[in-house]
């Protein structure tokens, strides 16, 4: 049986099949690891890093960009 | 100095080495489309040859390739992944001041060599790699000289994940890395003649340097552009991006299924049938991960639809990705053998290659500009009226040519399979070419309406640095008198 | 292996996007390198005259590619219009390949022989005197550059290292000789180069001046190869499909 399976493997000729059947388990394999278990809270997490930089202009910082305004009228 | 902030992101990011590569890609995108517009009125009006040799359609169409896929796309990519990289992993450039000005002077010269070399008749004839072999030498260098400061910021980042950006951005280097070392694979005449023969011979050499042409389009003006797209859209529109977890799986699906699909460019010629049905195959596959990218950069924008009528910059990101969403739905339908019987060789094949090129490519680039040049520079946009203005005119410009190419494409295809009654050609050639005439001065009219949104866009980029530069040296002249008190 | 690893680690995600990338280029060029598959066996192709090597550098010089495709689809409307399809062996000794991915104008894969030297002169110094709707730019400076053939020996030499059989040695002359016959060989030694362009330029009046050996001789003896040297009355009707 699992001698089989071994020359099956080493038949040139069942290549394309062999590559189907290893890309197409990569292929689910990624879709499962990032759509399934805990890790969502983590990967989503991961979107807010554009956002973590000292970025005067950038609107979600609204808050730091008041602060610089004041700073720069005040400077004038 | 009265802003905080802009000295202190200065010294933490090497924004210098940007600023440089995205005023040579303003500079190289006018250049390149204003050779564009030229080439296309020559199609339409011939005396524009004007019998010079070094200004014939032939000699000045890889200039004109040539100056936007690598002066504009290529600068504008080296800009936006030095911003990127250093901005996503919170760390400056690495390589100190010379590598990344190495990579600088490299490319430019590249391209300046290209240009005087493809004029003077010096060419290696194969298209999208038409220069000569000591500039594809210089190319490698200053390319191993990306990758090293591309990788090592990478490494010494501050923050722990390495944000999705940077893998568009890492895949697009070692593709061209690979596509550029293996295409350009020649032994040359002599040590002192830049012609040279390329190592691979008929279709051989033709596998390869569609294998080279289609990933050009995939990894040089695919895959990096989306690197930008995922910096640029969640920046602008101040909200992140929709679905992390799908840029995963968009990134590897786009990554291994590009690869396999140049051989359509090879449909019914002597390629051997088993390569074109595969890259057929992986060709429709292929929408899947594209249409994934644009979901998840255009979803970003729900609840937030308003954007889209008040801020000209995010109509040009969404916009490029709608007609990034209409070029990857294009291009497996041309893939398919019974089209593509039809389409090859005609200007259909032309006007899809640009519904990606100015719709997708310059679009998301021009977004992206208007979004960080007035970063750099620590302003605002000198006006945000002529950014709608740019919008317009580019919308219109690439409307008219994609419209006039299908028409002048799916004509010709047609005439040349007509048959009469008694089993004959219907039309000569030369009857196609007089019936393309219209819609090549069409095709040259939407293109000079993208051209005028360029200059457009130049000038507005101008009076925002000039801007910038006037209110720094006025602070510092302030400072300075403040000091002296 | 978990993603996670990949995510926070810069060398791995080089690594496997490397693997990633490689693995399409890799499953379809490779075996097209498998000669007796991809290129069928046909007689008469052979390697260019050294006068036609150097009108097919003009040729490439002067981006006739990017109007011009050599490479006819096995279509009706092709066949009528510019006879058999395109053999993968005709192209075997082209280094660069310039099958053209546009047709602008015509198809010139068999364009030899269509028209007289005269018309192909007098076609490309100006088109429109023939074809007066052609949109094609004229190339008068053809007729008058002096042909440069000084580096036709390193041409020769460059070309044999990338696999053409140009004979730089006696057994490989030999072998020539054996394959091409003769007078074909002789044309297709490294050490006769300019003596035997000099002679086929001679040898027809290409450009209407027999005076001096012009770029545009070479051009116009390249185009009028294009196509002409495979038989196909030889050849069965259908023959070459099995090879498709």
């Amino acid at each position: 049986m699992i001698g089989d399976i071994f020359a099956w493997l080493g038949n040139m000729e069942n290549s394309k099949p062999l590559a189907l059947i290893l890309f197409f388990s990569a292929f689910v394999g990624i879709i499962l690891y990032v759509y399934t278990g805990k890790r969502r809270k983590r990967l989503e997490s991961y979107k807010d890093i554009p956002f973590m930089d000292d970025d005067e202009l950038d609107p979600t910082r609204q808050k730091k960009q008041q602060v610089k305004k004041d700073e720069s009228t005040n400077g004038k | 100095m009265s802003t905080n902030a802009v000295p202190v992101a200065t010294e933490q990011y090497n924004y210098g080495i940007v600023k440089k590569f995205a005023i040579m890609a303003m500079i190289w995108g006018v250049l390149g489309m204003l050779a564009g517009v030229y080439i296309a009125s020559e199609l339409a009006w011939p005396f524009l040859n004007f019998n010079i040799a070094e200004i014939t359609f032939g000699r000045l169409r890889p200039v004109h390739t040539t100056l936007v896929i690598f002066g504009f796309g290529g600068s504008a990519l080296f800009a936006t992944s030095y911003y990127i990289v250093q901005r996503t992993c919170q760390a400056r450039l690495w390589g100190g001041k010379l590598l990344p000005e190495l990579t600088f002077w490299g490319w430019q010269l590249a391209l300046v060599l290209g240009v005087i070399t493809y004029m003077a008749g010096y060419t290696q004839g194969r298209e999208y790699a038409e220069f000569v072999w000591p500039v594809d030498l210089l190319i490698t260098v200053t390319w191993v000289v990306y990758f090293a400061v591309y990788a090592m910021t990478m490494v010494k980042r501050s923050q722990p994940h390495i944000y999705v950006a940077n893998w568009f951005f890492m895949a697009f280097i070692l593709a061209t890395a690979l596509l550029h070392i293996f295409n350009n694979l020649a032994v040359p005449v002599a040590w002192n003649s830049l012609e040279s023969y390329s190592l691979f011979a008929g279709v051989q050499d033709a596998m390869t340097q569609w294998w080279y042409g289609h990933n050009a389009v995939g990894f040089f003006l695919t895959a990096a552009f989306l690197g930008m797209m995922y910096y640029f859209v969640p920046k602008q529109a101040g909200r992140p991006i929709y679905s992390y977890r799908l840029s995963i799986v968009h990134f590897w699906a786009l990554s291994f299924l590009y690869m396999w699909v140049g051989a359509h460019h090879l449909h019914w010629t002597a390629l051997p049938d088993w390569v074109s049905t595969l890259a057929a195959t992986f060709s429709i596959l292929l929408l899947l991960p594209s249409w994934a990218g644009m979901i998840n950069g255009i979803m970003t924008l729900s609840g937030a639809w308003e954007k889209l009528r008040t801020d000209p910059i995010i109509l040009f990101l969404v916009t490029s990705l709608a007609f990034y969403g209409m070029s990857t739905f294009e291009g497996p339908m041309l893939s398919l053998k019974s089209v593509n019987a039809l389409s090859h060789y005609t200007d259909w094949t032309i006007g899809h290659v640009h519904s990606g090129a100015l719709g997708w490519v310059a679009m998301i680039t021009f977004g992206s500009f208007y979004h960080m040049v007035p970063r750099l520079w620590g302003t605002t946009l000198y006006s945000t009226k002529l950014v709608f203005v740019h919008f317009w005119l580019a919308t219109i410009g690439v409307v008219l040519y994609i419209v006039a190419l299908w028409v002048a494409g799916i004509g010709q295809g047609l005439m040349l399979r007509a048959f009469d009654q008694y089993g004959n050609l219907a039309y000569t050639f030369i009857e196609t070419v007089t019936f393309m005439h219209i819609p090549y001065v069409v095709r040259a009219i939407g293109g000079a309406f993208f051209l005028s949104g360029i200059l457009l866009m130049s000038y507005n980029l101008y009076m925002t640095i000039s801007g910038a530069r006037q209110s720094a040296s006025a602070e510092g002249r302030d400072a300075v008198a403040a000091a002296a008190r | 292996m978990k993603h996670e690893s990949i995510e926070i680690n810069s060398g791995l995600l080089i690594v496997l996007t490397l693997m990633v990338i490689s693995i399409g280029g890799l499953v379809e060029i490779v075996p097209l390198f498998h000669i007796e598959e991809t290129v069928e066996d046909v007689d008469g192709v052979r390697p260019y005259t050294p006068l036609e090597l150097r009108g097919r550098d003009i040729y490439v010089r002067e981006g006739c590619y990017t109007c011009h495709s050599q490479m006819i689809r096995p279509f009706r409307d092709e066949m009528l219009r510019y006879g058999h399809y395109s053999l993968a062996a005709e192209s075997q000794y082209d280094h660069p390949f310039q099958w053209g991915s546009k047709r602008t104008g015509p198809d010139l894969a068999r364009v030899g022989g269509k028209y007289s030297h005269e018309w192909q002169a007098q076609h490309l110094i100006d088109p429109q005197s023939l074809v007066p709707e052609s949109i094609m730019p004229a190339y008068p400076w053809l007729l008058e550059s002096e042909l440069d053939y000084s580096q036709i020996e390193e041409r020769m030499v460059a070309q044999a290292r990338v696999g053409v059989p140009y004979s730089r040695t006696q057994s490989e002359y030999d072998a020539n000789v054996e394959q091409f016959g003769q007078e074909m060989a002789d044309k297709l030694h490294v050490a006769n180069g300019a003596d035997m362009l000099e002679t086929q330029a001679a040898a027809e009046d290409w450009d209407g001046n027999p005076d001096q050996i012009t770029e545009m001789d070479a051009l116009v003896a390249y185009l009028q190869m294009l196509g002409t040297m495979v038989d196909f009355s030889k050849y069965e009707d259908g023959h070459f499909n099995q090879f498709r």
